[in-house]
């Protein structure tokens, strides 16, 4: 694989390599001394070539992004990223001696965090904002790993490994040597990433400096690829419990209120599908009961893909909605509600509830008549009741009965394997409650769309000023807040 | 011969206007025109057997020929939205009426049968609304306007419209001379599911689906037989000794299925006293309730798949003779029924009629909690 290095300077003198991967290598150790930190020289080249090295983050959650990781990446020759994330094989860093990577100017990540710089749109093309937000994920992805911790570990299995009779117990040898050679790949991972946003920083002050804008405006694209991918990391690392990557159904039953409840359930319906599609998902209609006049009284979509339940279980709870009413001729204020409800489907290899067949009573939903050859109808939905735990689960939007079956059976299944969950964890948890479990009280979001509008999160005060854009499915960045608040409560409980 | 259809309408639309290719059944050795015998001469059986019939190509089968713009393809959904959400209000007769929440779903499905891999451009109109674009249909945007008529005001069946229906895991083609199966029927192969992988014994044997009509309990049978199980299908209507023969080769199980024409046991001969088992959905409504069927039935679904004679069981009751004579010793039979009263009076039928015959005679309910089925063993 050949290599093309620009090696800047401050000098404005360009240097081109075309070069080999084996080239590289030597050169890199050789910049690999100490001397390397140095910034007067050769500071990108250095971390232009650490950075190609060690990148081998997984962005495979968002297809989009995958291609356009950083300029760097694309100047120097794209590397195939391993499907394993944080695994890296750059340079031989020791873990005792890990130094805190810093700008020219001494800027850490840890100082970009407490500078409070604010983090706007990312379309704006304000460094500091990317880099405030870079940070802010590493920050979260740390946090994950309990960064402290694994530190401490680190060492002691450095130790370890340095027994002079670690072999004689070779099982134990190579657990802990994978095991620190697991640590060690996730450490270097975002010690990487890190190093990368500030060479970035050192880049644009020099761009700055000598008043070159294409190297500024370059650098600051690559601030912004990178400030997506590590969104994404972010979102990876908050989305690390058992059943998150599972695929999941979303419920939303229609508050009281009739018809304005109901276009509001159906709103927020429309919302998780749009959000759905938007993040590549699968989306199928399982159920659905509409309203008399408009909208929904409650509908059941069932959503296909990784991590649907991780990004959704964030939703479960109430949404409010204050407007003025489209149905109301005195055009008057109304508030509305709508719960939603999450349940993972969990994947063949956990543990299901054993369902036997004599526990269930299947029901023709809309039956009535004499049926057989009497009548002739296309809706087949079925209801299945779970007699022990009185649990149901209806699908009317199958073309066959056989198959409206299989898929409320289907969902049956993980409403008892949910609440199994639940029994077993005792921890009452919020996300795992069902929609009948949900409390009207529990509201989690307010969308006003009258007198003013904005949209907020009451868990995690995250607001937005445009709803539509929220409606129209734009729901990650309170998914994101919520899943790293959440995070922050078990941290606290550790 | 196919005096199925009222309307002069949909004379077009008919396979009868088609031409007469002959079809070729691959698995029906016994195609001599039947002896109508005894029972079956009281049935309006048609005039000649001789011509064949092809079956007509169902529109999620159709070649995407028609390339529209999806402005048109809004238009016509939007016309067909509305005509389909005003129903309620202009039905007069609250029995018999067409409910907007089922067309709405049922145009979902004709629009997933008319476009290719179900174009998802039509549930996203807001995204942007292009409307240049074009999309391929399998059938033109005349004939979806006139389809949709036919199935509001005409009351046409939706599967009849489409030319398919969904039953159990299987597209069945269905056509008007054919009865649209229905999902109470689906039951019948669950049965024979549950009792086959029970009993291995119940997999090698020969079944028969008396009255096959487009042939599902036949093929729902056969995939639950395995590879080793043999159905033989019969009917006396032509239309549908084809669409069963077609639906069989469709499903490439005709190693399998063999559909012979003829009444109800006379093509069976060969195999008398050979069955393992024996299943069929007969006609079974009462004469008296015929004029008064749901219209979808009543005015498009044929007589002969649903008249039963004066209280129903003309066929049932010859079919429970006939069992005693097909089936071997142990050999399993279920048929479907009107409900609660033909269900009581087979079993009373069977054991003191037919005494020391049938064993285990059982009523099973279909899902709507209605005494469907009887089912039992020859002893
Ligand atoms: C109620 S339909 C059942 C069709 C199909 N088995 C189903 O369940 O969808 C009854 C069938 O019996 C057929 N039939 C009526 N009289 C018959 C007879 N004498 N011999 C054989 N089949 C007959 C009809 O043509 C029709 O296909």
């Amino acid at each position: 694989m050949s290599l093309l290095i620009i090696k800047r300077s401050r000098s404005r003198s360009f240097l081109l390599w075309q070069t080999h991967r084996t080239k590289t290598r030597t050169i890199l150790s050789s910049y690999n001394s100490p001397s390397d930190t140095d910034c007067s020289d050769s500071v990108s080249s250095t971390s232009g070539l650490s950075s190609v090295f060690t990148r081998s983050f997984k962005t495979t959650s968002f297809g989009s992004q995958s291609g356009k990781i950083s300029y760097l990446n694309q100047k120097f020759g794209n590397l195939a990223y391993s499907k394993s994330s944080f695994v890296s094989t750059a340079r031989p860093l020791s873990s005792e001696a890990v130094t805190v990577a810093a700008t020219c100017d001494a800027l850490t990540v840890e100082r970009i965090i407490a500078n409070q710089w604010p983090i706007l749109d990312e379309n704006e093309s304000d460094w500091k904002s990317h880099a405030a937000a870079i940070a802010q994920s590493i920050q979260v992805i740390k946090r994950r790993l309990q960064w402290k911790k694994l530190m401490v570990k680190l060492k002691v299995l450095s130790a370890e490994l340095n027994k002079p009779d670690l072999w004689d117990d070779p099982n134990h040898a190579g657990k802990i040597s994978r095991e620190h050679g697991s640590l060690t790949g996730k450490m270097k991972g975002v010690m990487t990433f890190e190093r990368e946003l500030l060479e970035h920083i050192d880049m644009l002050k020099l761009a700055k400096e000598e008043n070159d804008s294409e190297l500024e405006s370059e650098t600051l694209k690559a601030l912004i690829d990178m400030r997506r991918v590590s969104k994404e990391k972010e979102l990876e690392a908050l989305l690390s419990a058992e059943n998150d990557p599972c695929s999941c159904y979303i419920e939303v039953q229609a508050g009281a209120g009739g018809t304005e409840s109901n276009d509001w359930a159906e709103m927020v319906m429309e919302m998780y599908k749009t959000w759905a599609q938007r993040r590549k998902f699968s989306v199928t209609v399982v159920d659905e009961m509409p309203g008399e006049i408009a909208g929904i009284k409650r509908a059941t979509i069932k959503v296909n893909g990784e991590y649907a339940y991780g990004y959704a279980k964030a939703e479960v709870g109430v949404h409010r909605l204050v407007r003025i009413s489209p149905f109301d001729s005195g055009k008057r204020r109304h508030t509305s509600f709508a719960a939603v409800a999450v349940i993972p489907i969990l994947g063949d290899g956990s543990t299901r509830v054993q369902i036997n067949d004599s526990d269930l009573r299947i029901e023709r939903f809309r039956s009535g008549g004499a049926g057989g050859q009497h009548a002739n109808t296309t809706d087949s939905a079925v209801r299945i009741i779970h007699i022990p735990t009185g649990i149901t689960a209806t699908c009317q939007n199958e073309r066959s009965q056989h198959m409206n079956k299989a898929s409320a059976m289907a969902v049956l299944q993980s409403r008892l394997d949910q609440l199994e969950m639940a029994r077993q964890t005792a921890m009452n948890a919020q996300h795992t409650q069902s929609l009948t479990e949900i409390s009207w009280g529990n509201q989690i979001r307010t969308y006003v769309l009258h007198p003013y509008r904005m949209v907020k999160d009451l868990r995690t005060n995250y607001e937005v000023s445009d709803p539509d854009s929220v409606l129209e499915g734009d729901l990650d960045g309170f998914i994101l807040s919520f899943l790293s608040s959440s995070l922050d409560k078990s941290d606290e409980e550790h | 011969m196919i005096r199925i259809f009222p309307s002069s309408r949909f004379t077009s639309l008919l396979s009868a206007a088609k031409p007469l290719r002959s079809f070729a059944c691959s698995s029906s050795p016994t195609r001599e025109p039947p002896q109508c015998a005894s029972f079956a001469e009281k049935k309006s059986s048609p005039a000649s057997n001789s011509l064949s019939f092809t079956p007509k190509t169902p529109l999620f089968l159709r070649p995407p020929l028609h390339a529209t713009p999806l402005s048109e393809v809004w238009k016509w959904h939007d016309w067909a939205k509305d005509l389909a959400s005003s129903v309620e209000d202009s039905s007069t007769n609250s029995e018999d009426s067409l409910d907007s929440v089922v067309l709405l779903r049922e145009l979902k499905w004709l629009i997933e049968d008319s476009i290719v891999d179900d174009d998802p451009v039509i549930h996203r109109r807001e995204i942007g609304d292009d409307c240049e674009k074009s999309v391929k249909l399998r059938a033109s945007l005349e004939e979806l306007y006139d389809l949709w008529r036919q199935r509001i005001e005409k009351r046409r069946p939706f599967q009849y419209v489409v030319g398919c229906e969904h039953w159990r895991d299987l597209v069945v083609c269905v056509e008007e001379g054919v009865l649209i199966p229905r999902p109470e029927t689906e039951l019948i192969v669950e049965m024979v599911e549950e009792l086959v992988t029970r009993d291995e014994w119940y997999k090698k044997g020969i079944w028969a689906d008396l009255g096959t009509g487009s042939g599902a309990i036949a093929i729902g049978v056969a995939k639950v037989l395995g590879s080793r199980g043999k159905v033989i299908a019969t009917d006396l209507s032509p239309v549908a000794i084809a669409v069963a023969g077609n639906n069989v080769q469709r499903y490439g199980l005709q190693g399998m299925v063999e559909v012979r024409e003829g009444s109800w046991f006379e093509p069976l001969k060969d195999v008398e006293g050979k069955l393992v088992g024996l299943v069929s959905n007969p006609p079974y409504i009462p004469s008296g309730d015929i004029p008064g069927l749901q219209a979808e039935v009543g005015r498009h679904e044929p007589k002969l798949a649903l008249d039963g004679g004066i209280d129903g069981t003309d066929s049932l009751l010859h079919l429970c003779h006939g069992a005693s004579r097909m089936l071997k010793r142990g050999g399993f039979f279920v048929f479907e029924t009107n409900g609660e009263k033909q269900s009581k009076m087979i079993v009373d039928y069977m054991t003191n009629d037919l005494k020391d015959t049938f064993s285990d005679l059982r009523i099973v309910s279909d899902f709507a909690g209605i005494d469907r089925f009887v089912s039992g063993f020859r002893l």
